[in-house]
């Protein structure tokens, strides 16, 4: 057993820190105030988030993962891990637009099953960051139970035509295309009948945006007799679920990794508060009331930790395995919910600042709780480790 | 094209730096070590010209063993080649100890265009692109925040006050950089897998064929006799505000000559 990180990824890790301290945090103070207001300033954000997406996409860090064939860098799990952590630990908004996971607005590595003459139009851009993506499967009437979805495909000549309706589809606001899951075959559902299909945007119509506690606001979106040609198929027709599996754990490392970093900000923002601020006297450190919950979040940050890279290990050396998917609902569960305690305790420490916008923790603590919910709520996770178990 | 950038190992910016006591030299385990900013330029600078041009890019340094590390940084930036002068007996060298090793280093290998940073961000001396320029007879081209290779014809805007002057001067020759002439690029995953297997040889005072006499602590020319920890921070006036707190601090700053 070796628990030590290869040095290449050492060496990516202070590559890409480089990258964030020299160009994403002068963004980062110079748009502060605009984050504090009722709701960001969503229109002047947009351009700041879309130009650390390109940079960070030339640079060679924004879709390392993908295949060098598809303009990535081949870069393993336990390395997009490492950054996706980094991005988050960096305490700033803005960095997380220089790594594409666990945001679906970044290239889905379900693209490179398309055929290779629409690499041009679906893969190449979105790799540059110079498009972005959607991934529409959840529906008002099917969330967590995704295989009751409604939304229907039928082949008429060359083309496919869809139609129905999406919610919550994260980045449904600004894609340039999405990749929708449409049943093909009513009998047989999950079991060869949904399809997974790529769909640009002139083919469907953005509903709402969805105002939610987080900062990622998805929109719902109608597909009202859509059509794409018979090529736009992500694999095979039917086998949309399954070739969706294919990157499941991977995504649940990454969701792991995200709430690492952000549970590691959170300890060390409050830290550092409770050595500075004083109350009766002393430091708020110097109370074991203060210091406890603090030394406990440690301990929990260290458990998610190797839970997250063990996950992302098992994924690079098995490959994205049904076998790993006990592991990935694990770790996707633990994560979450522990890194949202270790936020609670960081926001109770800062007192009123805790709940201020300007303040350092809030939005990792509103953040974390959304993370609970989306790409399997912790139930789902639970019945996935209970299966496991055979129960 | 064949170019050749000089880069040194310097403890990081941002890190306390500590010097031995046993012998006044900077201790360089204490802190992480990372390339020299400027030479980082001094690197990019050398890609943007072999991109454009074509041609073959080797960096050099002298430093202990763990001097690889800025070697291998460079090579994953996209530099093909590497040189390490590393001996025990280099350890203390001054700039003109540092000059000759680069300099016989670099010697007889054919080099268009020998790149620097203008200036280490630890000993800070800003002379050894101008001794090796000396040492190797070779024209020096100082300070350029813009570089332009024409044929045999090097032509650089060289940094100053009033803006800049245009020299030039024909290959071989050496030039240092200042931080405006580019943004340098960021190691890539790419990168640094294909530096892993970019050859760096490595040299030692022997092999350069240097006296041990002539480098290192003892041959120095000067030396520290003495140092001491900077005094800690003084603890500042405080004026309490009881109505005419903004009288006394204008007084105070007109006492200090502020205004
Ligand atoms: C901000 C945000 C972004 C999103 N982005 C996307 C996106 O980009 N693409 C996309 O396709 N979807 C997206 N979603 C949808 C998300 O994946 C679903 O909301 C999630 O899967 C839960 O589905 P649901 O909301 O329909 O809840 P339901 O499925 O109705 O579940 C309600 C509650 O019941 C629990 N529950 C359900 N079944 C069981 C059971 N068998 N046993 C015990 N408890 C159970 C759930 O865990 C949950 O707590 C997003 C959602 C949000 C809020
Ligand atoms: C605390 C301290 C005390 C010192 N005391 C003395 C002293 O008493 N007497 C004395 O003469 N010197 C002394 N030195 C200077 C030390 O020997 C210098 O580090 C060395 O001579 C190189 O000079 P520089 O770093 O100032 O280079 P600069 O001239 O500032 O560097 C310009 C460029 O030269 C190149 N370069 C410099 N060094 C190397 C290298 N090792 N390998 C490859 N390229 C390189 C780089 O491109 C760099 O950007 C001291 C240094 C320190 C930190």
């Amino acid at each position: 057993m070796d628990f030590a990180l290869p040095e290449e990824l050492i060496a990516l890790r202070q590559s890409f820190a480089a990258f964030l301290d020299r160009e994403v945090r002068p963004l980062e103070a110079e748009h502060a105030r605009e984050f504090w207001g009722e709701y960001p300033d969503r229109d002047s954000l947009a351009p700041v988030v879309q130009s650390i997406r390109r940079r960070s996409a030339e640079e060679g860090f924004y879709a390392a993962y993908m295949p060098e064939e598809a303009g990535g860098q081949g870069l393993s799990v336990l390395g997009t891990t490492l950054l996706v952590e980094d991005a988050a630990r960096s305490g700033m908004r803005l960095a997380l637009a220089a790594i594409a996971p666990p945001n679906p607005a970044g290239p889905s590595p379900l693209l490179v099953k398309l055929p290779r003459h629409l690499w041009d139009s679906y893969v190449f851009p979105v790799v540059a960051g110079t498009t972005t993506m959607c991934f529409a499967l959840t529906e008002p009437e099917a969330g967590s139970d995704a295989q009751s979805i409604r939304t229907k495909a039928v082949l008429e000549g060359d083309e496919w035509v869809i139609t129905g309706h999406k919610h919550y589809i994260t980045n449904g606001e600004h894609a340039d295309f999405a990749i929708v899951f449409a049943v093909t075959d009513a009998e047989k559902r999950a079991a060869g009948g949904i399809t997974a299909f790529v769909v640009p945007a002139d083919q469907f119509r953005r509903g709402k945006l969805q105002w939610n506690l987080s900062d990622s606001h998805p929109a719902e979106l109608y597909f009202d007799d859509a059509r794409v040609p018979v090529d736009h198929v992500i694999g095979e027709v039917g086998m949309g679920f399954f070739e969706a599996m294919t990157f499941l754990n991977s995504g649940r490392a990454y969701i792991g990794a995200q709430s690492l970093g952000l549970a590691e900000w959170a300890l060390d923002a409050a830290i550092d508060h409770a050595q500075k601020r004083t109350a009766f006297g002393r430091p708020l450190a110097k109370n074991q009331g203060v210091s406890f919950p603090l030394a406990r979040s440690k301990a929990d940050i260290e458990a998610i930790r190797w839970l997250v890279y063990h996950l992302a290990w098992r994924v690079d050396t098995e490959g994205d395995a049904l076998g790993v998917m006990g592991d990935a609902s694990i770790t996707k569960y633990y994560a979450t919910e522990t890194a949202f305690e270790v936020a609670d305790r960081a926001v109770q420490v800062f007192g009123g600042m805790g709940i201020m916008r300007e303040g350092p923790v809030e939005r990792v603590q509103r953040h974390l709780r959304m993370l609970r919910v989306v790409e399997g709520a912790s139930e789902v996770q639970l019945l996935v480790i209970a299966r496991t178990l055979g129960l | 094209m064949k170019i050749a950038v000089c880069v040194k190992q310097v403890p990081d910016t941002w890190a306390e730096k500590r010097l031995k006591p046993e012998d006044s030299t900077l201790d360089r385990e204490s802190a992480e070590g990372v390339l020299n900013e400027l030479d980082e330029y001094a690197v990019e600078e050398a890609l943007r010209l072999i991109e454009a041009q074509g041609g073959e890019v080797v960096v050099v340094s002298m430093g202990p063993e763990r001097a690889g590390e800025t070697i291998r940084k460079a090579l994953s930036m996209g530099a093909d080649a590497g040189i390490h002068i590393v001996d025990d007996a280099l350890h203390g060298s001054d700039a003109i100890a540092t000059s000759a090793a680069l300099a016989k280093a670099l010697e007889g290998r054919g080099f268009d265009l020998i790149l620097f940073g203008s200036e280490s961000t630890d000993a800070r001396m800003s002379v050894v692109p101008a001794m090796v320029a000396e040492r190797l007879g070779l024209p020096q081209l100082t300070f350029a925040q813009k570089v332009e290779v024409d044929g045999s014809t090097v032509r650089i805007e060289r940094q100053a006050e009033y803006g800049y002057d245009s020299i030039e001067a024909s290959a071989p020759v050496v030039v240092s950089v200042v931080e405006k002439i580019n943004e340098p690029r960021y190691p890539s995953f790419k990168g640094i897998m294909a530096a892993k297997k970019k050859p760096v040889d490595t040299l030692t005072v022997a092999d350069l064929g240097l006296e041990p006499v002539t480098v290192g602590l003892a041959a120095a020319w000067s030396a520290v006799d003495e140092f001491a920890a900077r005094p800690p921070k003084a603890a500042g006036t405080v004026i309490a505000d009881d109505g005419a707190g903004g009288v006394k601090i204008a007084d105070y700053l007109s006492q200090q000559k502020f205004i």
